[in-house]
């Protein structure tokens, strides 16, 4: 690639290591075969005087960029559990004989390139793809077909022209009970159009946030009970008050990195009303005094990104954003940083380093975000539910938000159903609903033939949940009391024809290649852990193997860096709880599952 | 010391801000620890330092220390984990130290004795990671004893500055890179060898030393580097036939521990076998050895010759940077009060 165009990328976002992501997503969309060459990276390191040895690291980090030639077209096969369950596996063979070609390989007319990826967060119209920045979901085999057709034809979409079954209301499950309060918006308001939310009242809330005192707002929101809907669960006002106060830069961050299997919501949030996060996080930057806001996108959300890009256009053009807004002496403004694939830089200090162009380790804490954060500033980092919560709890007070759900964990929340059910898509319901209720009058039950077998909750860090658990209420807390959690807010459904050990095999080679690789528990615990396991789908397991592995996956809780190594424990143990049976009957050579025999045929190359 | 905590049963101070490994170092209490090191900025990769601070697991190179706070470094748990996590890196590398440079010199061989740790099974997966044994002049890579400590990538950018080494890849898969993906000696690493002192395991070594030497049959003499003005201070290593195997900076000098490519390097001469051991005069067209009276007799008669034929501004004095500053004084003493001239310059450095 010759240098001007280096040049040009460099300037259209800035010469700062920070702005690194989106210059090598622009280069590698100029390059013809979707590859970024050394030469190109070395010219870059130069222009942009950064270490060589930096970019390296960075580009071989995310899973999006590659530094070999690809094709025109680059295929991407989510394998994550949902789509897994949904059939991935014969989309998969499928697209293999369409093409004839292996996971790594290029068509012989260079247009098609075949990946398999992780979670791309459309997860109810399951088994998904992505063509460059375009996702597809409810795919057969026919569907399939027609679609790598009409790529021979055409050129390469982005954001709004992606498939329509994937956008963000046609992901929603209508006609249930809901207590629509985050989705309330969701089709009455347009997401391209900033003046049908302000007809709707929006921005009020920011305008009466500017009128009080900012530690009355961070007291509104203790108040309110709101918790951190990322997965933690932590108070989000004690957060904010956790700020570093004085003169000095402070940043809103928002997580918008949902990256977690079985997790769609902040997406459809962020593509159908993303005024009301521009909102949310400007009170937020007002509550902790800071003047800039950062949302950290996953690449994969082209449709987001635009939208997000558009509301805060518009928010700026109408004065929402930018200097003195309302008149007062406040001052905000939002930018947003796009991921390259990694689900590592959802953790808040891993999303910071990616934030700085960096690799997205995770930092040691304390120091904390709020502490030292983005570039060593106090940073606020809160997820795209959490902060669109805030404009309607400083609008209708605490109580009203406090009106709907459990005593410690009050309001709403997404739950994001997947799986084998008659109905999938996000619901909305107060804090605690059971899976009964979810599975029996949102999901309208398991599908034709279909037989409950267990349902995973949180995500594939979460844990299974069996017939027993059906009437808990899945709020913040109460899953923990029983070895399980509520995590984002997934509840995949697995029915009979689901085997543990298989399932257990996409968990386990899932967290093998998320490890960020820092750690030694984490890097090594994932792959030996992903190797027990296969060695169970091989029928080659001894039964002692078995606790091994539980034994390693608590070595590892114990002692990783972050929550990525201290998580497979979880899902690992409750799957043992109900299928150990099953784990054994693997351990015979001549016991048959056409399960697991079938994923080893198409996920591993012998 | 405005801290006061416990350590195993004993009453620490510590400055606010120290780690709990620091402040157990300065104090005695060795907690076992790999990625660490003094010289460096904290990583807490290794997860061998792990402690408990009251009851719960903290990585104590990352922790900091607070009031009160009631700290155990070693019991049968810690020890059990410990010795779980050097299984691991064993099995994730290809450690044999029968053909290691770092066989006796070895962190990672230190604990693995300590904590009894067993060889890891066969079965468990590897990643074959770079070998580059003969790209550089000076550094040799074998990255399958590496355990992504992170010590060389941060030696060569908050030591060095140089920043020729990072992270490369992911998870399981992550491994060292050289500039852009480059062999070491094609890169733009300037051999300090900085990394290689630092490394704590034979992944990174210097050429010059496998096979001279066993690690503990090495005697170690320190003296300061006659390159340049800095006045590095050198530990040199010989082996048992008094050969010079290496040099590693001292951490007592002014260059605490640092050295340049010479100083690392630049010691062969002193043994060379094409060193002058004697003076030599050129006789009908060849040098021919001479002692040391007939050489200066020779010079103190020539430079006279010189010195009345023409003046004493005829001669000038070029000293070298190799001498010490007493020997540079006494050149140019020699030259301005012997000889009669300013004509006396220096090479300032080699």
């Amino acid at each position: 690639m010759n240098k001007e165009i280096i040049s040009k990328a460099i300037n259209k976002y800035g010469r700062e290591r920070e702005h690194l992501m989106n210059i090598l997503r622009e280069l590698e969309s100029l390059s013809e075969d979707n590859y970024l060459d050394v030469e190109t990276l070395s010219e870059l390191a130069e222009q942009m005087n950064i270490p060589k040895s930096a970019v390296a690291g960075f580009v071989d980090f995310y899973t999006m960029f590659k530094t070999t030639p690809r094709a025109k077209y680059v295929i991407r096969i989510c394998k994550s559990t949902s789509c897994h369950i949904m059939g991935a596996r014969t989309i998969f063979e499928e697209i293999e004989s369409i093409l004839d070609i292996k996971p790594g390989e290029a068509t012989r007319d260079g247009i098609f390139y075949l990946e398999t990826c992780q979670c791309l967060g459309v997860c109810s119209v399951a088994p998904a793809m992505m063509i460059n920045y375009d996702i597809h979901g409810n795919l057969t085999p026919e569907r399939l077909k027609k679609i790598i057709d009409d790529y021979r034809k055409k050129e390469p979409v982005d954001g709004e022209a992606c498939g329509p079954e994937v956008e963000g209301k046609k992901c929603i499950i209508e006609g249930t009970p809901q207590t629509k309060r985050l989705l309330e918006n969701v089709g009455v308001v347009n997401p391209l159009e900033i003046d049908t939310y302000v007809a709707k009242g929006g921005f009020d809330a920011l305008k009466k946030a500017l009128g009080m005192d900012r530690g009355d707002i961070i007291d509104i929101i203790k108040d309110s009970g709101l918790r951190g809907r990322g997965g933690a669960g932590f108070p989000a006002g004690m957060k904010w008050s956790f700020v570093t106060k004085g003169d000095m830069q402070k940043y809103v961050i928002c997580n918008a990195d949902e990256g977690e299997p079985g997790t769609f919501k902040d997406r459809i949030l962020m593509e159908e009303n993303p005024q009301a996060l521009v909102e949310g996080m400007a009170i937020c930057g007002y509550a902790i005094d800071a003047s800039i806001g950062y949302i950290y996108i996953r690449g994969e959300f082209r449709r987001s990104i635009i939208r997000l890009q558009k509301a805060i256009d518009q928010a700026r053009a109408k004065g929402y954003l930018g200097k003195n807004i309302f008149g007062s002496s406040f001052s905000f403004d939002i930018f947003i940083k796009e991921g390259g694939g990694a689900y590592v830089c959802g953790e808040e200090t891993s999303l910071i380093n990616s934030m700085e162009g960096k690799r997205g380790y995770p930092r040691f804490k304390p120091p904390f975000p709020g502490v030292t954060g983005f570039m060593g500033k106090p940073s606020n980092v809160n997820n795209v539910e959490t902060l669109m919560s805030v404009p309607m709890i400083i609008e209708k007070g605490a109580d009203w938000y406090k009106s709907v759900g459990l005593a410690g964990c009050t309001g709403t929340k997404l739950y994001c159903l997947s799986g084998k059910m008659n109905r999938t898509g996000l619901v909305e319901l107060p804090m605690g609903a059971t899976l009964r209720e979810i599975i029996d009058i949102h999901g309208g039950g398991m599908k034709c033939g279909s037989k409950f077998k267990f349902a995973q909750v949180g995500g594939s860090a979460g844990g299974m949940l069996g017939e027993d658990l059906m009437d808990i209420p899945l709020d913040i807390d109460n899953p923990m009391k029983h070895g399980v959690t509520l995590g984002s807010g997934v509840v995949l459904v697995a029915d009979q024809n689901t085997c543990p050990v298989d399932f257990l095999l996409q968990i386990l080679s899932f967290f093998e290649h998320e490890s960020c690789g820092q750690c030694v528990p984490c890097r090594v615990g994932t792959s030996h852990l992903h190797a027990m396991v296969k060695k169970f789908a091989e029928r080659k397991a001894s039964i002692s193997d078995i606790d091994l592995m539980i034994k390693k996956a608590e070595l590892m809780k114990k002692t990783s860096l972050c929550a990525l190594g201290q998580s497979p424990v979880m899902p690992i143990v409750t799957i043992l709880k109900y299928f150990r049976s099953d784990f054994e009957k693997h351990c015979d050579p001549s016991h048959r599952c056409p399960e697991c025999e079938s994923s080893l045929t198409t996920y591993y190359i012998f | 010391m405005n801290i006061e905590f416990i350590i195993d049963g004993k009453l620490i101070r510590a400055h606010k801000g120290q780690s709990i490994l620091k402040a157990a170092l300065l104090n005695g209490i060795d907690i076992p620890h790999l990625c660490y090191h003094e010289k460096l900025s904290a990583t807490g990769a290794c997860r061998l330092c792990i402690v408990k601070v009251n009851g719960m697991y903290k990585a104590s190179c990352t922790e900091p220390v607070a009031e009160g706070i009631d700290v155990v470094t070693y019991d049968e748990e810690l020890s059990m984990m410990r010795k779980e996590l050097l299984e691991m890196l064993l099995a994730e590398g290809d450690h044999n130290c029968l053909y290691c440079h770092s066989n006796g010199n070895c962190e990672l061989q230190n604990y693995c004795y300590q904590y009894n740790v067993e060889p890891p099974a066969k079965d468990l997966p590897k990643n074959i990671r770079e070998v580059d044994l003969t790209s550089s002049q000076g550094i040799k890579r074998d990255e399958n004893k590496c355990i992504l400590c992170g010590r060389c990538v941060k030696a060569c950018a908050e030591i060095q500055v140089n920043f020729v080494w990072d992270f490369a890849g992911r998870g399981s898969h992550a491994h060292l890179t050289s500039d852009m993906y480059e062999k070491i000696g094609d890169s733009s690493c300037i051999q300090c060898g900085t990394c290689v002192q630092l490394c704590p395991t034979g992944a990174l070594s210097f050429q010059t030393v496998l096979g001279r030497g066993m690690n503990w049959e090495l005697k170690k003499e320190s003296s300061i580097c006659i390159y340049c003005g800095v006045g590095c201070k050198i530990d040199f290593y010989t082996n048992k036939e008094g050969k010079l195997v290496k040099a590693m900076g001292n951490d007592e000098g002014p260059n605490k521990g640092h050295l340049c490519v010479k100083g690392r390097f630049g010691f062969d001469f002193v043994q060379s076998n094409k060193r002058l051991t004697t003076p030599l005069i050129k006789k009908n067209g060849k040098f021919e050895k001479a002692t040391w009276d007939e050489a200066l007799d020779l010079v103190a008669s020539k430079f006279g010759e010189i010195k009345e034929k023409s003046s004493p501004d005829a001669l000038m004095a070029f000293a070298s940077a190799k001498c010490t500053n007493e020997e540079n004084y006494l050149m140019q003493k020699f030259m301005r009060s012997v000889i009669g001239t300013n004509n006396i310059d220096h090479c300032a450095r080699l």
